[in-house]
């Protein structure tokens, strides 16, 4: 089989330099399988949002390899980067989503990348993203007329609408209330597998768990081996 | 329940088909081939319509940000409105006197306070051929009582040979043989109003009697000239009435001496000749370098021109830091949402270009009001000081570029504040 689309080997990374410099990941292996759902926990400081980062290309590496949709990160510059990050879907804590704009304007967003659509082209696919994630009715809503679920659903749709390679979620549900929070994710993970996306999440709700293919945990900056991290899911 | 590996659809690692499930597109309609417009039109287009619709979504902080640029733009425009009617008024008499060359004493740096030279170089400046005639000019204030209401004010004097026909003032030539007769003189009908209503009256009565010095003076028609600086009026006339009111000035001494030369005579060499031929107590100038001569006096012996130079840049300064502000406030209310385009793929060199083109479109709307207020400002305020001030399209394109590059040097600037939109913070 090919590379997976994420590959990470023996990653390590530290905040500071010199005498100051603190370590947070160490020694790093981790792949995610095409299609995969890897959920990532671990206690707060573990390290789990800096991988992420690293993961997503937004910060550069420093030691090891990690080869992530074909790119290698070691050593890759800020533009290879940037392109890279446009393969990549990412949904974060908050929606993020641009205030002045429409939701359906917000979704093609992540579309005006690709110099190859039309400006009615990406409307249209913003608008089917939109209805994908049941949010048809609110094309036209800015995002202060949406409650918190649906602008999470939002950013979801912006996410999946540039057929990335790749999902990254950082706590997805954190801002969002119980029920609302189940929803938004199975609606990404539904509407992930059926692309065929794999998806690695941050997560500390253990209401979500049930959504994973493997659950990956984290402590103190290392990985844990399978069989710890599924006690964190029995009890 | 432990953790059961899923079958998971494999697929290619990048780019996956997209699959309509949910939204009842038909799965069969492929994408239409992209007909596309080039990716440099994109690249500017997209960040500019970015660009406005920030800028429009929040309305109050729009308005500020155009009234700031629209008052730099009104303050320049009228900076330099003023600036150039002041020099052009100022150089009024001396551009209507048309003549090809003069003689004025190499002392005299305003013609209003003119150093004299001996009258016998006129006729020495006769001796060069392509000279046809050479008239000694003398220049003069004196006092003009207003017909209408007897309240005094200084007038300049004009007085040189009129029949000559060596310099002409617009509206001069019928009036020659009226300005024969003594005591009679042609009056500048562009001259301040505190003169009296004078053009009405001469529509009015025909003819009419004046006070000027201490003698009686027929007023006998009009000529064009202006105020300027040195002069609020004018009045023209011939040289024999000019020294009946002048009665103590000495006809030997002359303030200017306009030269005519015969058709077709080359007037640059005829300056260099004349040079060659006249002592040195005499400065040898064409018109248009009498003009200059008299202008530059007024630019750099005064500090006029800093004045409004110094007014156009404050102008300019104040309206970049109000542009600056309003950028830079809106990148730092909307640094999440800056960051989460970097996240996603934008590059810096997008939102650079977003932060700009937000700068010139502050610059272009608030330029046209700026443009249109003015010229209705230069016809009120034109009217209401007798100044000049006229619009033309070589000053709004230089206010325009100026107005572009404020903006555009506060877009500069605001622009730092995107670094601290890190992507990297955003999880
Ligand atoms: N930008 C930064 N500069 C310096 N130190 C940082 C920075 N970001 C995180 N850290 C430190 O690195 C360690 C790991 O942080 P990280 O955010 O990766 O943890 P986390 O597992 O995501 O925690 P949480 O569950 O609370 O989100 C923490 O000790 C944190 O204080
Ligand atoms: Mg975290």
């Amino acid at each position: 089989m090919a590379t997976p689309p994420v590959a990470l080997r023996g990653v390590t990374y530290a905040y500071g330099t010199g005498d100051l410099a603190r370590p947070v990941l160490r020694d790093v292996d981790l792949s995610v399988a095409p299609g995969e759902v890897v959920l990532l926990t671990g206690p707060s400081g573990s390290g789990k949002t800096t991988l992420l980062t690293l993961i997503g290309a937004l910060r550069a590496l420093q030691q090891g390899s990690a080869t992530v949709l074909g790119q290698e990160l070691a050593g890759a510059s800020e533009r290879e980067r940037t392109a890279l990050r446009r393969r990549i879907g990412f949904i974060f804590q908050q929606h993020n989503l641009l205030g002045f704009l429409t939701a359906r304007q917000n979704v093609a967003m992540a579309l005006e990348l690709d110099p190859a659509t039309t400006e009615r082209q990406r409307l249209a696919r913003a608008g089917e993203m939109l209805a994908a994630v049941g949010l048809a009715e609110k094309c036209e809503s800015r995002p202060d007329q949406l409650s918190g679920g649906q602008r999470q659903r939002v950013a979801v749709a912006r996410a999946l609408a540039g057929q990335p390679g790749l999902i990254l979620a950082d706590e997805p549900t954190a801002a969002l209330d119980r029920q609302s929070g189940g929803d938004v994710v199975r609606l990404l993970r539904d509407l992930a597998r059926r692309r065929g996306v794999p998806i690695l999440m941050v997560t500390h709700d253990p209401r979500i768990l049930d959504i994973a293919d493997r659950i990956v945990a984290m402590e103190d900056g290392r990985i844990l081996p399978a069989n710890e991290a599924n006690a964190v899911r029995a009890p | 329940m432990n953790a059961v590996p899923r079958t998971v659809p494999t697929a290619e690692a990048t780019l996956l088909p997209w699959a309509p499930e949910l939204t009842g597109a038909p799965a069969a309609a492929a994408p239409p081939p992209p007909p596309r417009s080039t990716p440099v039109l994109g690249a500017l287009w997209l960040p500019l319509r970015l660009a406005w619709r920030q800028l429009r979504a929040e309305r109050a902080r729009l308005a500020s940000a155009i009234a700031g640029v629209l008052f730099a733009c009104v303050l320049v425009f009228m900076q330099l409105g003023f600036r150039s009617a002041l020099f052009d008024s100022a150089t009024a008499l001396l551009s209507a006197m048309r003549a090809d060359i003069f003689l004025m004493h190499p002392l005299t740096t305003v013609s209003f306070k003119p150093e004299m030279l001996p009258r016998i170089r006129a006729s020495q400046a006769m001796a060069l051929p392509e000279v046809q005639a050479a008239v000694p000019v003398y220049l003069a204030q004196a006092t003009w009582r207003n017909p209408e209401d007897g309240t005094r004010r200084p007038v300049q004097l004009v007085g040189f040979d009129t029949e000559s026909g060596v310099m002409d003032f617009p509206g001069l030539a019928p009036l020659i043989e009226t300005l024969k007769r003594p005591d009679t003189m042609a009056f500048d009908r562009r001259s301040r109003p505190e003169f009296g209503p004078v053009p009405r009256l001469l529509a009015e009565r025909g003819p009419f009697q004046v006070q000027v010095g201490n003698r009686q003076m027929e007023v006998a028609g009009l000529v064009e000239i202006g105020p300027s600086f040195g002069a609020d009026g004018n009045v023209v006339m011939s040289e024999l009435n000019f020294r009946r009111i002048m009665k103590e000035r000495q006809a030997s001494q002359v303030d200017l001496v306009a030269i005519k030369l015969r058709p077709g005579a080359d007037r640059d060499a005829a300056v260099a000749r004349l040079r060659a031929l006249l002592p040195g107590d005499v400065m040898v100038m064409s018109q248009p370098q009498l003009v200059a001569h008299e202008r530059n006096y007024w630019e750099t012996a005064t500090p006029i021109g800093f004045i409004f130079a110094f007014g156009s840049l404050m102008g300019l300064v104040v309206g970049m830091v109000i542009v600056y502000q309003i950028l830079f406030s809106d990148i730092a209310s909307h640094l999440r949402e800056y960051a989460t385009l970097k996240a996603i793929g934008y590059s810096n060199g997008f939102l650079r270009r977003a932060v700009l083109s937000a700068a010139l479109i502050l610059a272009v709307l608030g330029f046209l009001p700026g443009l249109a207020l003015s010229t209705l400002l230069y016809d009120v305020v034109g009217k209401g000081t007798f100044l000049p001030l006229e619009m033309d399209a070589s000053r709004a394109l230089s206010v325009f570029a100026m107005i572009f590059t404020m903006c555009g040097i506060a877009g500069l600037l605001a622009m730092r504040k995107l670094r601290d939109a890190n992507p990297a913070d955003m999880f």
